[in-house]
């Protein structure tokens, strides 16, 4: 049992530890291994095929179990350390403690968007990007970016709106779910109909690799699904008597729900079902 | 921008070869499946031509497009074919009416990707997506920056 903590709260001490944890995995090649895996299993709500990560019911209880592996093999590294999460409802500056030189480095610069202050600057010799995406192998950010079509972060009352729906989630169990608190987190925008909204604002707000198919190369990636997780906490204390939906398989089942994972039904790659993830109490707990 | 000396562009106007062999397939699956297919040439409605929109979860309707144009400094291109069985777009219903898309930036292709609102996402921009390729080349480029795509030899997938 192990504590995860708001980012702001750590000490100095403890982002070092983190960001050495990191950087040990990005040397010995396990980091890029995860950036894969998220890209692997990113399937479209178009495709004839099992989606277990995104557009999706199981995207909370799939993303929990990804960020554990990752804990898991942080862990390996320093059995200290564990995933932070980033409120960021709370720390919304560009200047946050969050991305300073002794954590995660900041925004992009002016022009090439290059991160250059912190452990995740290309020039400090450690971190190199380019998984596919561009054929740049520095990190990139460009918070709210601004320009043509500039993006805020969530606020909390964006979240506290997901939060009240006391539905998880509805059919047809993907994208354009209009009700329900998954997508309503998961924050897909339908087309006029809303907006997008909260997970995918904030992966839009970063920009860089955030914004795109590699999205763990930034690892703020991690501090923001920490915290994603923990919402899903918040929901399920907030709503009790409410169940993972769906549940389950009908006898027939329709075309929306084959390729959904229901309340019993083994996830790839790890073949556990979102039932074994609904309650993380003895494994770790959020401060 | 020096876009005629890109070692990874592809010629001005060409098409690639995963082009031809997609729809190909495709052509080839139906056929064998007994389902007569037509395939219908797109032209360019101009910009902000949307998809029709669609008919319903999980079935969305097939866009048409194609566009070529000069976007901060980037040349941009893409079309999206569509194969409908002979009874007419109206028979697609069920899923058969495939869109086979295409992206290329600078010459170099852009994966994009469709959800169930018949909107479309790129790798670049894989949180958000538009009613039209146009709009996602554009919203790629912003994306981008000064950044290139990457070569599609290094493409993970």
């Amino acid at each position: 049992m192990y504590t995860r903590k708001n980012q702001r709260d750590l000490t100095r001490t403890e982002k070092r530890r983190l960001v050495d944890a990191i950087l040990k995995l990005k040397s010995s090649g396990r980091y890029d291994d995860f950036v894969v895996m998220h890209r692997e299993y990113y399937v479209m709500d178009t495709e004839n095929r099992p989606r277990p990560a995104h557009m999706t019911s199981s995207f909370f209880p799939w993303h929990r179990r990804y960020l554990l592996e990752f804990e898991r093999a942080l862990q390996a590294v320093d059995p200290g350390v564990s995933v932070p999460y980033w409120d960021w409802t709370r720390d919304r500056s560009t200047t946050s403690s969050l991305w300073a030189e002794d954590f995660l480095g900041g925004n992009g610069r002016p022009g090439d968007r290059r991160v250059t202050t912190g452990p995740f600057a290309f020039d400090a010799g450690n971190w190199k990007v380019g998984a596919g995406v561009t054929d740049q192998n520095w990190l990139t950010r460009n918070f709210g970016r601004p320009g043509n079509n500039p993006v805020s972060l969530p606020t909390a009352d964006d979240v506290a709106r997901a939060l009240k729906d006391p539905v998880y989630d509805t059919e047809p169990w993907n994208s354009i779910s209009t009700e329900g608190f998954r997508n309503r987190i998961e924050g897909w925008g339908i087309h006029r109909v809303r907006t997008v909204g909260n997970h995918n604002q904030v992966h839009q707000w970063v920009g860089g690799p955030m914004a795109g198919a590699a999205s763990p190369e930034d690892p703020v990636f991690w501090l923001h699904h920490s915290f994603i997780d923990l919402l899903w906490d918040r929901w399920q204390k907030a709503h009790p008597k409410s169940a993972y939906l769906p549940g389950r398989k009908p006898a027939a089942p329709g075309r929306d729900r084959d390729y959904v994972f229901g309340l019993d039904d083994p996830m790839p790659p790890w073949n556990v079902t979102p039932r074994k993830l609904l309650d993380h109490s003895k494994v770790y707990r959020y401060a | 921008m020096s876009r005629t000396t890109d070692p990874g562009g592809a010629p001005r106007g060409a098409r690639g070869p995963s082009r031809r062999i997609v729809l190909r397939t495709a052509f080839t699956a139906a056929v064998a499946g007994g389902t007569a297919v037509i395939l219908l040439p797109l032209r360019d409605h101009g910009p902000g031509t949307a998809p029709a929109p669609a008919k319903g979860p999980g079935h969305p309707a097939a866009g048409t497009e194609e566009f070529a144009e000069m976007y901060r400094g980037r040349e941009i291109r893409g079309s999206v074919t569509v194969l409908v069985p002979a009874g007419g777009p109206g028979a697609a219903e069920g899923g058969a009416a495939e869109p086979v898309t295409e992206i290329r930036i600078d010459g170099r292709p852009l994966h994009v990707m469709r959800r169930a609102d018949g909107t479309y996402l790129s790798d670049v921009t894989h949180y958000e997506s538009f009613p039209t390729l146009r709009e996602t080349a554009r919203a790629a480029v912003d994306e981008l920056g000064t950044a290139r795509l990457a070569l599609p030899a290094s493409h993970h997938r």
